[in-house]
């Protein structure tokens, strides 16, 4: 048998008598059971109260008796993003996001209803999900299985003979590796099985194959990442003269790589790319809707002021019109230009991947889980192009109808055939091969995280040998 | 008796000595400053440059808002001496259009003297809302813009840095405080001199310790003394006072901590895997789950349903209204119907009969979001009593209350711009529906949001609260360490 298989099964028999694997895999495998409850329930609960909220409030718009159009669009109609299978498995930025849009006349809004909002000061912790157990305290699950799987038999002079019997270092750093992969891989496995096999009853019928695949590729992310941190273990361990030494650095790297760079690259990257308060977009997005409406007006009917005397009633739907169309420019360039600073923020962060993989991986799992900033994006935008669907129709419906009314414009009520010409609100989210295809960056710097870290390994096993 | 501890005294300041002078010698003392300095004033720069932001953000608000009254009072005056045509969508005297947008008025929390300690909610919730006629719903549910991701990751401030990072310097300076005094051979050549087991491990602590306070208490306190004039006040120097007792009595417990397991550990390695999986427990594991215990015993009601009965509830308003949207802007082409006459305003139909919508809305949805309030202070409850389970939860919300980023304050800062909302709809209300002019008494006599402040002695006696229940921690594992190290094998 090749010397590297040989080696981890005597280093499973082993980690298999002592009693920190139960320990450990005990506690994450209780987390994950954990999480993994909560998850699926918090998802089927807002699964339902978003469908059915979301047939309600159609339903309400269509049940509106005669009126103006306008009140109507003043009044809008609520749209409810739908939860991604996944998400029982990465909620992501669910919860700083919300799931609710208001769309109405003259105004794009931003989502409101954060469950964080409607949560006490602790929720900053963190929230309990899968995600969250295996990103934070998967690595320390291999640091504690394996800070010593060098160093000890360096201390205890087995590595010596080891090596006198014509094994080599490397054959003895991938038989390690092979022993620590396959006890997470033993531990992880059932939790893997219970998460696919709930997200697959959650998902709808058509959408199981694209689950299944999004699951796929959270596997390979997750196997990526431990294994990154299984070399990293490995080569502090080959490096490190004590165990107690290897254990210490060890649990540095983990607070400064999980912890502590996180937290220092979202402060750099916002001092880098700085992104508006709530004020300055809100008086910047302000100007330019009042220039671009008045220039638009002034086109339109000659005159700067809108909806002033300089118009009469008679074209009041037209200057609706005028109005929103000269808007949708405007609101395009704010709304992206928000959002692409969010974008390149998160896009610096995303670099330093390859140091601390946990960003990487971070990223990585939010998008196949369907629940990161992409599709928070993707959603919105489709929800402002339903609104502007909606805008639209009535206006129209106003030109047509009630600006022959002259004076008496306001006293035309549309008959409720017009709520039906808007079409509900569907949305899909991206299938999983639109966002693999997304994710290869942060796939890439993930294998480039795994491939510093077994080439390190290597080098420091190499270089320190049996000293 | 007084011999005895004069005696204990003075060892314990020669052990001091000599702790001291190794750690000096080892260069820890050196890098474990180097690195806490700057970690501290990092944490301590990143609070200070957030609250200025914001303060500054707040005062342009305010300014701007004080240059518009000014402007729409000048309007006003114009108006009514005739020198100036009304606009139909900023007439100055209508007062459906002054109280619901031209005379915004903001409610805005002001930053509390320690906010540059712990960033807390301040980044996620609102301290400055503008509110009019609006309905609750529509004027309270604003959020703070800013990038999910970072919200996710959190913010380097100084609650961060003691909470999290303090109690691993710790751990990692005194894992081993005997166990390698032991591998060396070199505890019994210590306790062959007067020295009691107890008072070696007092001493080598108390160096750490005083270490500790340094950089993460002095520190801290006099940079914020410096570049927080409002620290220097009588109620920011009882903040701080309470801020400084809770990050001591935390550093304490974990002192106290790791002397325990150093007592029952018998290998330094085997000492720092317990207190590794003490820290994971105690910070990472414990607050997530006390938060999701809140959210389990006090659970949110469903915002999907809130949307939809606001919905439901506009419409039946609307429809009920829809005789007085039907009419039309006539004033819009008729400038003189712009114009009060005799102190009163034919406000649009249409406008009244939005702000009715609205104040039914108001009138009906307000138990649902009196649930939203109640379900939430539930919540804070909750974590409050469970808190004490954990030194870190406990910390860490005493540090946010102190800073006046806690839960707390922007419960009682919601409450109040409630109320502020009701009051301003209270005083447009008769005018608008009665049709009375605004004048320029009425742009006096407007209603303005006043901050009322958490009480002081309630902000301290939590504070309290909290320090106890750090202390008993403390003191619980302290005794335990005691009756530990009495066992403790020297060989």
């Amino acid at each position: 048998m090749n010397a590297a298989l040989l080696i981890a099964r005597r280093d499973l028999v082993e980690l298999a008598r002592g009693g920190r694997l139960y320990w450990m895999g005990g506690v994450l495998l209780l987390l994950l059971a954990a999480s993994l409850a909560v998850g699926f329930t918090r998802q089927r609960q807002s699964h339902a109260e978003r469908t059915q909220a979301q047939a309600l409030d159609y339903a309400g718009w269509l049940a509106q008796p005669e009126r103006h159009p306008h009140d109507a669009a003043h009044q809008g109609m609520h749209v409810f993003k739908p939860e991604a299978p996944l998400a029982i498995v990465d909620p992501g930025l669910g919860p700083y996001l919300g799931s609710t849009l208001w769309l109405r006349a003259h105004r794009q809004t931003e989502v409101k209803f954060r469950p964080a909002q409607d949560a006490t000061g602790l929720a900053r912790f963190g929230s309990l999900s899968a995600a969250w157990v295996l990103q934070l305290l998967g690595p320390l699950v291999v640091i504690v299985l394996g800070f010593a799987a060098i160093s000890s038999e360096r201390e205890q002079g087995t590595l010596r003979q080891t090596l006198s019997h014509g094994v080599t270092l490397r054959q003895v750093l991938w038989g390690k590796a092979l022993a620590l992969g396959s006890m997470l891989g033993m531990l992880l496995l059932p939790a893997g099985v219970v998460a696919g096999a709930a997200v697959l009853a959650f998902a709808e019928a058509g959408a199981r194959a694209d689950a299944a695949l999004r699951l796929l590729g959270l596997g390979v992310a997750y196997a990526l990442y431990l294994a990154a941190f299984i070399f990293m273990v490995l080569a502090v361990s080959a490096w490190a003269r004590s165990s107690r030494l290897s254990l210490v650095c060890l649990l540095g790297l983990w607070i400064a790589l999980v912890l502590v760079l996180p937290r220092l690259l979202a402060d750099a990257s916002r001092a880098w790319v700085p992104s508006e308060s709530r004020r300055e977009f809100e008086r910047g997005l302000g100007a330019a809707l009042g220039d671009a409406t008045e220039r638009a007006w002034k086109q339109a009917f000659g005159v700067g002021k809108p909806f002033g005397s300089g118009v009469s009633l008679s074209q009041w739907g037209l200057g609706l019109r005028v109005h929103d169309r000269a808007g949708y420019a405007v609101l395009d360039r704010h709304f992206d230009a928000l959002w692409e600073s969010y974008a390149q923020q998160q896009a610096l962060q995303r670099w330093a991947g390859v140091l601390s993989p946990t960003i990487a991986v971070r990223a990585l799992s939010m998008g196949l889980s369907g629940t990161d900033f992409d599709e928070h994006r993707a959603f919105s935008s489709a929800a402002e192009a339903q609104r502007r669907r909606m805008q639209d129709i009535l206006s129209e419906d106003l030109i047509e109808h009630a600006d022959g009314r002259g004076e008496r414009h306001f006293s035309y009520r549309a008959a409720p055939e017009l709520w039906a010409r808007v079409p509900p609100f569907e949305y899909r989210p991206a299938d999983a091969g639109a966002v693999l295809g997304r994710a290869w960056p942060s796939f890439g710097l993930l294998c480039a995280a795994g491939l510093l870290w077994i080439t390190l390994a290597g080098a420091v096993a190499a270089r320190r040998g049996l000293g | 008796m007084r011999g005895q501890m004069r005696t204990i005294s003075v060892e314990l300041r020669r052990i001091m000595r000599h702790e001291l002078a190794l750690l000096h010698a080892d260069k820890s003392l050196w890098v474990v400053s180097a690195l806490l300095a700057l970690l501290s004033v990092y944490a301590v720069g990143t609070g200070l440059e957030h609250v200025r932001s914001r303060d500054l953000e707040r005062a342009e608000a305010l300014a701007e808002q004080a240059a518009a009254g000014a402007a729409l009072a000048t309007r006003l005056g114009r108006v009514m001496a005739r020198q100036e045509p009304p606009d139909p969508w900023a007439n100055p005297t209508d007062p459906a259009l002054v109280g619901g947008g031209l005379a915004t008025r903001y409610a805005d929390l002001p930053s509390a003297p320690l906010a540059l300690l712990a960033i807390g909610q301040s980044d996620m919730l609102p301290d400055l809302y503008s509110v009019s006629t609006e309905s609750r719903v529509e004027t309270m549910y604003d959020s703070e813009i800013e990038n999910p991701w970072n919200l996710l990751t959190g913010r380097f401030d100084l609650a961060f840095v003691v909470t999290y990072l303090l109690p691993l310097f710790i751990l990692g300076w005194s894992y081993n405080l005997l166990a390698s005094e032991r591998e060396l051979g070199t505890l019994r050549l210590l306790l062959s001199q007067p020295v009691r087991l107890g008072e070696l491990v007092l001493g080598k602590v108390a160096v750490r310790a005083v270490v500790l306070c340094v950089w993460c208490v002095v520190l801290p306190v006099g940079l914020s003394l410096v570049f927080r004039p409002e620290a220097r006040g009588v109620a920011g120097l009882a903040a701080l006072a309470g801020w400084s007792s809770l990050v001591i009595a935390y550093i304490l417990f974990w002192f106290a901590l790791a002397a325990l397991v150093d007592g029952v550990a018998r290998s330094g390695a085997l000492g720092a895997l317990v207190l590794i999986v003490c820290w994971v427990a105690c910070v990472i594991i414990l607050p997530v789950a006390l938060s999701l215990g809140a959210s389990l015993a006090s659970p949110a009601p469903s915002r999907a349903e809130l949307a939809t009965e606001t919905r439901v509830i506009t419409a039946q308003s609307l429809a009920r209204l829809a005789d007085e949207l039907g009419r039309d802007y006539r004033h819009i082409q008729d400038p003189e119907a712009l114009l009060p006459k005799g102190g009163r305003f034919e406000v649009s139909e249409r406008l009244r009969a939005f702000f009715l919508a609205s104040s039914e809305l108001d009138a009906r949805i307000e138990a649902k979001l009196e649930a939203f309030d109640g379900q939430l202070l539930g919540q804070q409850v909750f974590v409050e009593r469970w808190g004490l389970l954990s030194p870190a939860v406990l910390v860490h919300e005493g540090m946010a209350a102190l800073a006046g980023n806690g839960t707390r304050r922007y419960q009682r800062f919601q409450a109040r711009v409630t109320a502020f909302h009701a009051e301003w709809r209270r005083f447009f209300g008769p005018r608008i529906n009665q049709g009375l002019a605004i004048g320029e008494a009425d742009l006096q006599a407007l209603p303005r949001f006043r901050w009322v402040e958490l009480e002081p002695g309630r902000v301290l006696a939590d504070a309290l609260l909290r320090l106890v229940g750090i202390l008993a921690a403390a003191v619980g594992a302290a005794l335990a360490a005691r009756r530990a190290l009495r066992r403790y094998p020297v060989t």
